[in-house]
Parts: structure tokens; C-alpha cells; sequence
């Protein structure tokens, strides 16, 4: 019971960011494109059209699992070990620190 | 990993209540560690292609919904308390509501964009650039707060793998 009135919160919660976004796309005119007037397409939209006609953009990769492409993999592998081993010590050292001054202020 | 012992009508309430509590660590800890694995392989475009990447991401959207209802308390907690709390625990909350909106908008977006998922579900989306411009942004922001938000529980994470190996280090004096 608690866990569904949750779920229900939390779903309301998801709601709102998502209506937010809907709201930021509308206002900004970026949104789907029904109800405005027809308009040339964005500079960014055509930039895009053009590198992928020249193959600079890959597009569609596939639609299976590529075990021969790790490299995307192991990059956000790497990404993430780094941020990680960096908040790490951060925190260790903060809380060293904190377990320092603990100490120095029970004894003084 | 076993499921852990089941409880019986004899247990006294505070053993069953011990057990429960682990029963749910357990549960945090493993659905923690899957929605990580799931995030990476979801994040590696070029390894799992553009299926793959949708409906895990799809997939994704439901497991979170599962993992911040059973954090919901937490939420509710720290925000009342959070001007009381130190600012190690606001930074958290502070990352925490910050890779709520952003994984959001990144899920939101990407079905916005969908090219497989939706199609095969009989739903079409008008393409839009400015759907796709929020799912680049937003996948790079997560990426940044993800390891974030686990590292900063890295004790936590630390004590349950200790707890679920059965290994302790032996301390010396």
C-alpha cells in the first residue's frame, strides 16, 4: 500500500519534469512541429542531413548487440570508473579530515 | 546469492524485523548494481545499437521508477531536514534531484526520438531536432552524475559487497 501511494508520487513527480520539457519545447518552438506554421528547417538540422549524406555521421548502428564495437563500451567504462575513483577520494579525505578535527577538538 | 532465510511464525518480532531489513538492503543493493549496468550498456550507443539502446532505455525509465519509490522516505526526510543537514547530505540531495531531472528529460526525449521502439509499438513521432539536441545533452549530463550519485554512497556499497562475500578484514591493533 505505501509502496503504491509512492509509486504514485513519484510517478506525479516524473510528470511534472516531463511536462516541464514539453512546456520548454513549445515555448522555445522546437517541440514536434504539429500546430506551427511550416517553416524552413534549423541550421543544425541541415548540417546534419549534410554530414550524414557524406557518411561523417554513422547512423542506424545496427540494431543488435555489436560485441566487436567495445570501444564505446570501455569508454564509458573509463568515464565513469574516473568520476567515481575521483569522488572517492574526495569524500575519504573529507571525512579524514572531519575524523581529525573530531579528535583534536575531544582532546583540546 | 541465496534468498536469505525465511521467517517463521516462532521468530520474535525483532529477528523478523532484522531479516526484513536485510531482506531490503539486499533488494536496494542488487537493483542498484543492475540499473548501473543497465545505465552503461544503455550509454554505449555503438556497442548495443539503436534497438537495444531504446528498450533498455525504455526498460531503464521502469526500473527507476522502482528505485526512487523505494527511496521515496529518504527523499522526504532529507528535504524536510535540509536545512539542518550537513553539506555533504545537501550536496547529495543536490545530485540526487539533479539526476532526477535529467535522467527524465533524457528518457522522455529519447522516446520523443525513438526510431525502433515506438515504430514497432505502431507509434510514430514527428522527428525533432530539439528532442534530440535534449537527449545529447541530458545522456552527457547523467553520465557525469551517475558515477556521482554512486560514489557518494561508496561506504554503503563498500559494507553490503563486504557483507555479501562473507569477507571481513581482520583488524589489527
Amino acid at each position: 500500500m505505501k509502496f503504491l501511494r509512492h509509486l504514485t508520487v513519484v510517478l506525479l513527480v516524473v510528470a511534472v519534469i516531463a511536462g516541464l520539457g514539453m512546456l520548454w519545447a513549445h515555448v522555445s518552438g522546437g517541440g514536434t512541429g504539429i500546430g506551427h506554421p511550416r517553416q524552413a528547417p534549423p541550421r543544425e538540422v541541415v548540417l546534419r542531413l549534410k554530414q550524414i549524406r557524406a557518411g561523417a555521421i554513422r547512423v542506424g548502428s545496427g540494431n543488435g548487440v555489436n560485441l566487436a564495437d567495445t570501444g564505446d563500451l570501455i569508454r564509458t567504462c573509463v568515464i565513469e570508473a574516473a568520476l567515481a575513483a575521483l569522488v572517492i577520494t574526495v569524500s575519504a579525505s573529507w571525512l579524514r579530515h572531519r575524523r581529525m578535527l573530531r579528535r583534536t577538538r575531544g582532546s583540546g | 546469492m541465496n534468498a536469505g532465510p525465511s521467517t517463521s511464525l516462532t521468530d520474535p518480532p525483532a529477528t523478523v524485523n532484522r531479516r526484513r531489513i536485510l531482506a531490503r538492503t539486499r533488494l536496494d543493493f542488487w537493483l542498484d548494481a543492475l540499473l548501473l549496468v543497465a545505465y552503461t550498456l544503455a550509454y554505449s550507443l555503438g556497442f548495443t545499437g539503436l534497438a537495444v539502446h531504446e528498450w533498455l532505455g525504455i526498460a531503464l525509465g521502469v526500473v527507476l521508477l522502482v528505485h526512487l519509490t523505494l527511496h521515496w522516505d529518504w527523499v522526504i526526510r532529507t528535504t524536510r531536514k535540509l536545512l539542518r543537514r550537513n553539506g555533504r547530505e545537501r550536496f547529495i540531495w543536490l545530485v540526487n534531484l539533479l539526476l532526477l531531472v535529467s535522467m527524465t528529460l533524457c528518457i522522455a526525449s529519447g522516446i520523443l526520438i525513438s526510431e525502433v521502439a515506438l515504430p514497432q509499438l505502431g507509434i510514430t513521432v514527428p522527428a525533432s531536432f530539439f528532442w534530440r539536441q535534449v537527449h545529447d545533452t541530458t545522456a552527457t549530463i547523467t553520465l557525469i552524475l551517475v558515477p556521482i550519485h554512486a560514489a557518494l554512497r561508496w561506504r554503503w556499497i563498500v559494507g553490503m559487497a563486504r557483507r555479501f562475500a562473507a569477507w571481513r578484514p581482520t583488524r589489527s591493533r
